[in-house]
């Protein structure tokens, strides 16, 4: 039986409001998904009754507040099935946790040494490669896509010797495409690179196996999963952990200080400097529940038909270019040769449909695909068919109100 | 329809503007008004006279005789070139002490545009009304 989405749109009080009189739409999840009431619940429910320091005091609320704090590290590690919940690292989003790693292997690299990342990647997944690059002579390089949007049938040259690290987006958040990952961790597994995958596109839609996968690291963001916003995770085997050197320093991450030396404390604490994101580790493991609670194929598989709901009917119109796939995606990604992007934008927004235009965090991509930005509706699992079909009525009627001809 | 092609008089750019009553009304009229604007030719183009800080491309020209502003403007963006041809009406053929005298957000919120001045489009449309001003 397929998935009716009104077996949960309940549980998002947000998505009932209108919008300047229109039913508000929100197709912006890649962006930043709504969040579910048990996690509002639980959050409200962390300050009014058990909100306290964790690690530190020994009194009634901070045992209260450490023990729901770690065993929300059990949860989400169960979620990406980590073997060990000290594999789990709480930051505050998948950009910190890249950064997290660009620092802390900025030891082992070497001028000449190679590191390789697609040219799908989000600028949170590039910019730290390419500063650590600078900072230490490595040689940032790109497997790129071919014109025709497609990954060469041979790029495992672009795995050598010298590539020490390779990082590579799931999903890409700009047009919805996915890396054939598995072969290119392989690769740089026989290279003996280290790994990491960004999965801030793909945990909301997709069951993550870290272990399946056997990545050295893997990041994603909770704001992204239906769970709060300022809370992520660096998941990492735990000889990649050690290797990185810590990336802040400071309260919760030491054993011992001294004027003279520091003695960092083990892992996962090591990598946590200072007071966490108590609320935000509480709401990313209710996520983390919500979405366990639920048949995720079934969602899956509801999220793409609304895309390919969406992607056939505009496809049909001649004058509008799409840059995601057809099929096994959960967004459109588009642009309308001659009418300006912000443009539509302004006009969906005026009817209450909330996309995203631009240019993703993604320039090189943009100027690979010859464009500025594109608009992207996407969807999650609360999203209605009816939706999926305001969204292109509406577009459409915003082509020809804009069409100079 | 006819007469919107041609130079509108800055009272009638207010009605118009003013009598607006949804979002989706603002947008129509801002459509309608964009057309009423020459636009710049690709010399007058130039980085010199793009306004910096707007998410479309926007140029501005001013050029002052006998005391007085006259501007020209234009953008990639339909929207953008409305917003100018509102912005313009209100400033045209005015001395600079007079136009840095108004207050032209206060102005333009009063014709239905506040939301181009608030959310991300902000830094532009106001970076458009520093340029007016300076
Ligand atoms: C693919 C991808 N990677 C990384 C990020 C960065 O996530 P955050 O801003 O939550 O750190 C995003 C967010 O847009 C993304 O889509």
């Amino acid at each position: 039986m397929a998935f009716d989405p009104s077996s949960l749109r309940h549980l998002f009080p947000i998505l009932a409001q209108s919008a300047y009189d229109h039913p508000l739409t929100y197709l912006d999840n890649a962006a930043t998904t709504q969040k579910p009431l048990p996690v509002l619940d639980a959050i409200q429910d962390y300050y009014r009754n058990f909100n306290a320091n964790v690690h530190r005091g020994a009194h009634f609320l901070s045992d209260r507040a450490t023990n729901r704090f770690e065993q929300a590290r059990e949860i989400v590690a169960s979620f990406i099935n980590a073997p060990e919940q000290s594999h789990v690292i709480w930051t505050k989003g998948a950009t910190e946790a890249i950064n997290t790693v660009a620092f802390g292997l900025e030891h082992i690299l070497e001028s000449g040494d190679e590191i390789l990342i697609t040219s799908l990647e989000h600028h949170a997944n590039l910019v730290p490669w390419q500063q650590l690059a600078f900072r230490t002579g490595a040689r940032l390089r790109i497997l790129p896509l071919t014109s025709n949007g497609e990954w060469e049938p041979e790029f495992s040259h672009y795995f050598t010797d010298r590539t020490r690290i390779f990082a590579a987006t799931q999903i890409s958040n700009a047009i919805g495409a996915s890396t054939p990952l598995q072969t290119m961790l392989d690769h740089a597994k026989q290279q003996g690179a280290f790994t990491l995958v960004d999965g801030a596109q793909a945990v909301a839609h997709y069951p993550v196996d870290v272990q399946t996968l056997n990545c050295d690291f893997y990041v994603f963001s909770g704001h992204k999963m239906y769970g709060p916003t300022g809370i992520g995770v660096l998941y990492g085997k735990s000889h990649a952990l050690e290797v990185l050197m810590p990336y802040q320093t400071g309260g919760e991450m030491v054993r011992h200080v001294s004027y003279q030396a520091t003695e960092f404390n083990v892992l996962p604490y090591r990598l946590e400097a200072g007071t966490p994101h108590i609320e935000g580790v509480i709401g990313l493991a209710t996520a983390c529940d919500f979405l366990n609670a639920q048949d995720r194929l079934a969602l899956l598989a509801w999220e793409q038909s609304l895309a390919a709901h969406a992607y056939a009917r505009l496809h049909k119109e001649g004058s509008i270019e799409i840059y995601s796939p057809e099929k096994n995606t959960t967004l459109v990604s588009l642009s309308v040769p001659n009418i300006h992007l912000l443009d539509l934008n302004t006009y969906l927004d005026s009817q209450g449909v909330a996309v995203r235009a631009g240019s993703h965090c993604a320039h090189p991509l943009m100027a690979q695909l010859g464009v500025a930005g594109t608009l992207r509706a996407s969807f999650a699992c609360y999203n209605t068919m009816e939706e999926a079909n305001r969204f292109c009525d509406v577009l459409l009627d915003a082509i020809d109100l804009l069409n100079d001809e | 329809m006819t007469d919107s092609l041609e130079q509108q008089k800055p009272v009638n750019i207010k009605a118009q503007l003013k009598n607006c009553r949804s979002k989706e009304e603002t947008f129509k009229t801002l459509v309608t008004l964009s057309k009423t604007q020459p636009r710049l030719c690709a010399e007058d183009k130039t980085e010199d006279n793009k306004v910096k800080g707007c998410e479309s491309a926007v140029w501005l020209i001013i050029v002052e005789k006998d005391g007085l502003r006259h501007f020209k403007a234009d953008s990639d963006a339909k929207l953008m070139r409305g917003v100018l041809v509102a912005i313009l009406s209100l400033v045209e053929g005015k001395t600079l002490a007079d136009i840095q005298q108004m207050d032209l957000r206060a102005e333009l919120a009063e014709l239905n545009l506040s939301s181009y001045l608030t959310s991300s489009r902000n830094n532009g449309v106001l970076a458009i009304l520093k340029k007016v001003k300076s």
